[in-house]
């Protein structure tokens, strides 16, 4: 946990303090989840990190796969904590889920919104990204993010919804400078595991 | 990708809406308004930086000569 000079120290650095209900939510449970393996914010969250003017309904989340027993600890970490699972009360079937490839969902208890969409990586792609993560100063946050290159190489090549592809023209914008040789490099990753028939 | 779990999860809010027609503005209204707020954030910052003010010309395609 952050001491009080910590989190003084964090406002001055980011100069505006924009803590709302998203960012402490999301921080707040990153901040669990770094305890036990490493994490990464991914999709719409990057985005709207980013100045996009766009909803999203939820924030993605992928984290290191995990043995059962250190999930139940991470689980019982996060409820303790103040959030519940929508899914399931019990950790032992919440880690069930996440090892069929299906995500979990936790809220603050009480509360609908925001919600958190968590899941393990599934691949060598999903790996990589967990090892090229980032920090982002201009997004205010203290999260780590996957690379600007991912998001845009993901978007561009795999998701491609009119809503995605300007996400990626965005995040374009925003960094001219991504290395346009890493989002080829990954696009083409993208191919050969995401979209073999 | 959207899994089984984002299905059920707009079953649970359709549900709640229409069992709580005067409290879901509420929940959403923060959420939606915490989304604007951190955009906004974040132009406040970029601004701060080195041709931040031009960049946000560029990004948001603002005519020639708008102030920010």
């Amino acid at each position: 946990m952050r001491n009080v000079r910590d989190i003084v120290r964090e406002k001055i650095e980011r100069k505006v303090d924009d803590r709302n209900i998203l960012d402490r939510f999301t921080e707040d449970f990153a901040e669990i989840v770094e305890k036990y393996c490493k994490y990464i914010v991914v999709s719409g969250f990057v985005a709207i990190s980013h100045g996009r003017a766009r909803g999203t309904d939820d924030i993605d989340m992928i984290i290191e796969r995990l043995d059962r027993t250190r999930f139940v600890l991470l689980h019982n970490d996060l409820i303790n904590s103040g959030f519940e699972c929508i899914q399931t009360e019990s950790p032992e079937k919440a880690f069930d889920y996440l090892d069929e490839g299906i995500s979990l969902r936790y809220v603050s208890k009480g509360e609908f919104l925001p919600e958190m969409e968590l899941k393990f990586a599934k691949d060598e792609l999903d790996e990589y990204q967990i090892k090229k993560r980032k920090k982002y100063p201009l997004t205010g946050t203290n999260l780590y993010f996957s690379s600007i290159e991912c998001n845009i190489a993901f978007k561009e090549e795999l998701l491609k919804s009119p809503k995605d592809l300007s996400d990626a023209d965005h995040l374009r914008k925003v960094y001219p400078e991504a290395d346009e040789n890493e989002i080829t490099r990954i696009k083409l990753e993208i191919k050969r595991l995401r979209m073999k028939k | 990708m959207k899994d089984r779990s984002h299905d059920e999860k707009i079953e649970r809010w359709a549900k709640y809406v229409k069992e709580h027609p005067n409290e879901w503005k509420k929940h959403m209204k923060l959420f939606l308004d915490a989304q604007v707020t951190k955009a906004n954030n974040f132009y406040k910052r970029l601004a701060e930086t080195e041709e931040g003010k031009n960049k946000i010309r560029y990004i948001l395609n603002y005519p020639k000569g708008k102030k920010i």
